[in-house]
């Protein structure tokens, strides 16, 4: 894959091992937002009313924007001047690097927020630990996407109520999303090699630092929706190394179109 | 003199001296329908031109491009709502004039019956269907409705920049390689003819315009508002070295004018009255949103309503 | 520093007057208010032959950034530097808050009729005001906007529908 830069050049840097490390650790991050905003943006005129359509396409076109900013600076770490749009249009399945969760289809407007949710809230504890990595530059992107986070989440969160303490069929529903999601949350707080090894450093978090904050969060928010946090059981994880669902081939198909099929143009 | 005379005084010396009237005011039925029907018409184009830009975002080519896309779809997202409160100021609500759209009852912009195809369609409805808009709601900033003229200048600086950005699409098209510009030119073909129909019928054959006119809700005629757009277009296309389907088009220097064919106007009846290459799945899709939230619109009443029994 | 500087081809330019320039670059989807009014230009400086410029986003998905960019090169290239003498640099950090919007800046977005975010931006203090009749029973109709900075409000007196700046 891409990070095993082994030129004399890079290796003579004394930074080079750790760029290399954090290029990785900051395409998850990427690429985590780039699948979701794919997914969200496909409520665009799908939505139960227009308020929701616009918040929808709101939030998904934040976590583009930041997507994109984690893409520039991706690139610049790798050293091999690739863009936001190489990185994004010209990976397979096999090099990206996002969470299972984020790649799961669409489902009802039950599963999307359950999905949103887990994902709001996994966000809103990895920006504020970030916001003092002694990487200058992923610290002022965490600051940044903090506060948007926040409003994410208080959507989200807020859905999450309203469906769980709404009628019988979105409390049936959101609970049946939960059941079937549940199986992708381990994998956010998973350890992994690059994560690890960043966060000695005070650069990145350590992914299981995170799952406590998580988990209060999750049980305030299910206790106001009347809803149950599943039993540990059988859990999928691989994203990080491109071991992914069926689903992510179609949705790179679809987002990488354009380039593949008239490749080297302007646009 | 009555109430309805003083009222009716007031109304008629308010579009004399061309100022605003004001929700609480007397207004003439009419005048209060007329609006309704345009504004919700408005916010009911708004909503439905989401879909064939929604088309693309998926497939944008770059993520600046699907960015920029999502941005303006939601753009037109808010116009949409902005304007259906708008119309809310006139005694009708959201709920019912959507009932309306979904049975076939209120109109929207024939323009969005018309399918994207290509890239160089999301280009075309920025660069020509935003620029129509734009000719059009430049008008309706001097409406003689408050709320609807003051909404119109906010709406118009969003607008101008997405058709900005529309026609910057056609521009790196039109610089691009032989598919590219082969792209730009076929949307060009697809959507010059359709974007003129935007203004309607010609000013003998409207049916609404003349009383539009005199309540000052209207203040330029159907055909001097597209002779103003292809005035300002043709340059653009000169520019960007595409040709205009149109054979008859060419500068008139007496009138100052370029003089231009005539509109298809079997084809603008057979859209409007419902026969377009996509009006049933313009509705449909719109529905379909409706029926399959309608356990979420459902949920969130039950909530809010427990919510309120709560603190009562 | 010297107002009068020369660049690479020996254009005079006036540093100050392109300082200005800058500043009152408008936003193009608000073009009621600057870049410098809205706190987005956070630097401008003019040396022998070089235009450097620094910018902060507002909301991360906001487009109008990249339109931001192109018309500062726009005026920089008016004002005769070269793509080569211009720098445009993007900063995340301290992260932009509507806090940063000048007083000059909330005063031009009321008057074009849109309700200017309060402050501080953590824990807003007062009322939003309906900016036609100065009320202050107001009802969001949607947290969302039109654009990701703006929330729509409805004004119980007056029936206005209006933006709000939502605070960040």
């Amino acid at each position: 894959m891409a990070v095993t830069e082994t030129s004399g050049l890079l290796t003579e840097n004394p930074s080079a091992p750790r760029d290399s490390a954090l290029f990785r650790y900051v395409l998850y991050q990427a690429d985590d937002n780039l699948v979701l905003a794919q997914r969200m943006s496909a409520w665009i005129s799908r939505a139960h009313d227009l308020e929701e359509d616009i918040a929808l396409a709101n939030i998904a076109l934040d976590l583009l924007g930041r997507a994109r900013m984690l893409l520039e600076y991706a690139g610049k770490l790798e050293g091999k001047c690739r863009t936001e749009d190489e990185l994004a249009m010209f990976r397979s399945e096999r090099e990206y690097t996002n969470l299972l969760l984020v790649e799961q289809p669409n489902g009802d407007f039950a599963y999307t927020m359950v999905r949103q949710f887990f994902f709001d809230a996994y966000q809103l504890g990895l920006w504020k630990a970030l916001a003092d990595s002694k990487d200058t530059t992923l610290a002022a992107i965490a600051g940044k996407a903090l506060k948007e986070a926040r409003y994410h989440l208080r959507h989200s969160s807020g859905w999450l109520v309203r469906l769980g303490d709404g009628t019988r069929e979105s409390h049936r529903r959101t609970r049946q999303a939960v059941e079937e999601l549940w199986r992708f949350v381990p994998e956010m707080f998973e350890s992994e090699e690059t994560c690890d090894r960043l966060a000695e450093a005070e650069v990145a978090v350590s992914p299981s630092q995170l799952r406590p904050a998580w988990i209060r969060r999750v049980r305030d928010t299910f206790s106001s929706a009347g809803l149950q946090i599943p039993g540990d059981r059988f859990s999928r994880s691989g994203g990080r190394s491109g071991f992914h669902t069926e689903h992510l081939g179609y949705l790179l198909a679809e987002m990488q179109w354009m380039q593949r099929s008239y490749p080297g143009m302007q646009w | 003199m009555t109430d309805r005379h003083r009222g009716e005084a007031r109304f008629e010396a308010l579009l004399a001296a061309e100022e605003k009237v004001e929700p609480p005011d007397w207004m003439p039925d009419g005048y209060r329908k007329t609006l309704i029907r345009q504004i919700a018409q408005h916010a009911h184009s708004e909503v439905i031109g989401m879909q064939p830009e929604a088309n693309w975002i998926s497939r944008a080519p770059t993520l600046k491009r699907k960015a920029i896309l999502m941005a303006k779809v939601q753009d037109e997202a808010g116009h949409g709502l902005y304007l259906y409160s708008a119309a809310e100021t006139l005694g009708i609500t959201r709920d019912e004039m959507m009932r309306l759209l979904h049975e076939g009852k209120h109109k929207y912009s024939s323009i969005f019956n018309y399918p994207t195809l290509s890239w160089a369609d999301i280009g075309c409805i920025g660069w020509l269907v935003d620029g129509a808009a734009i000719t059009n709601q430049v008008m309706l900033t001097r409406c003689s409705y408050g709320p609807y003229a003051r909404g119109m200048v906010r709406i118009c600086k969003e607008e101008s920049f997405h058709q900005r950005q529309g026609f910057e699409i056609m521009a790196t098209l039109s610089r691009g390689t032989p598919a590219q510009r082969q792209m730009a030119q076929d949307g060009l073909d697809r959507w010059w003819w359709p974007s003129l129909m935007m203004f309607g019928p010609h000013d003998s054959a409207s049916t609404h315009s003349r009383q539009s006119m005199e309540w000052k809700i209207k203040r330029v005629s159907n055909d001097d508002l597209r002779q103003q757009f292809v005035d300002m277009t043709v340059p653009q296309a000169e520019y960007l070295g595409l040709a205009i389907p149109d054979p008859d088009l060419r500068w008139n220097a007496e009138r100052g004018h370029y003089d231009f064919g005539e509109i298809d106007w079997d084809e603008f009846w057979a859209v409007v009255k419902g026969n377009g290459p996509m009006n049933r799945e313009r509705i449909a899709h719109k529905r379909a949103a409706w029926e399959d939230g309608a356990w979420v619109r459902e949920a969130a009443a039950a909530y809010a309503a427990r919510r309120r029994d709560a603190v009562a | 520093m010297d107002a009068t500087l020369l660049s690479g081809d020996a254009v005079v330019i006036d540093a100050r007057d392109v300082q200005s320039r800058v500043e009152a670059v408008p936003d193009p989807e608000l073009p009621w208010v600057t870049i410098s009014d809205l706190g987005v230009l956070r630097s401008t400086h003019i040396a022998l032959g070089r235009a450097v410029v620094e910018v902060t986003p507002t909301w991360s998905g906001c487009p109008a950034m990249d339109a931001i960019r192109e018309s500062i090169r726009l005026v920089l290239g008016e004002a005769g530097f070269t793509p080569e003498q211009m720098e445009i640099n993007t900063t995340f950090s301290p992260a932009w808050t509507t806090d940063d919007i000048t007083d000059a800046g909330r005063r031009k977005l009321a008057q074009a009729g849109i309700a200017p975010p309060r402050r501080p931006a953590e824990q807003p203090l007062g009322e939003t005001l309906c900016p036609r009749c100065q009320s202050t029973g107001v009802r969001q109709v949607s947290e969302f906007g039109s654009t990701p900075c703006k929330a729509l409000m409805v004004c119980r007196s007056c029936l206005e529908p209006f933006d709000r700046f939502k605070e960040l």
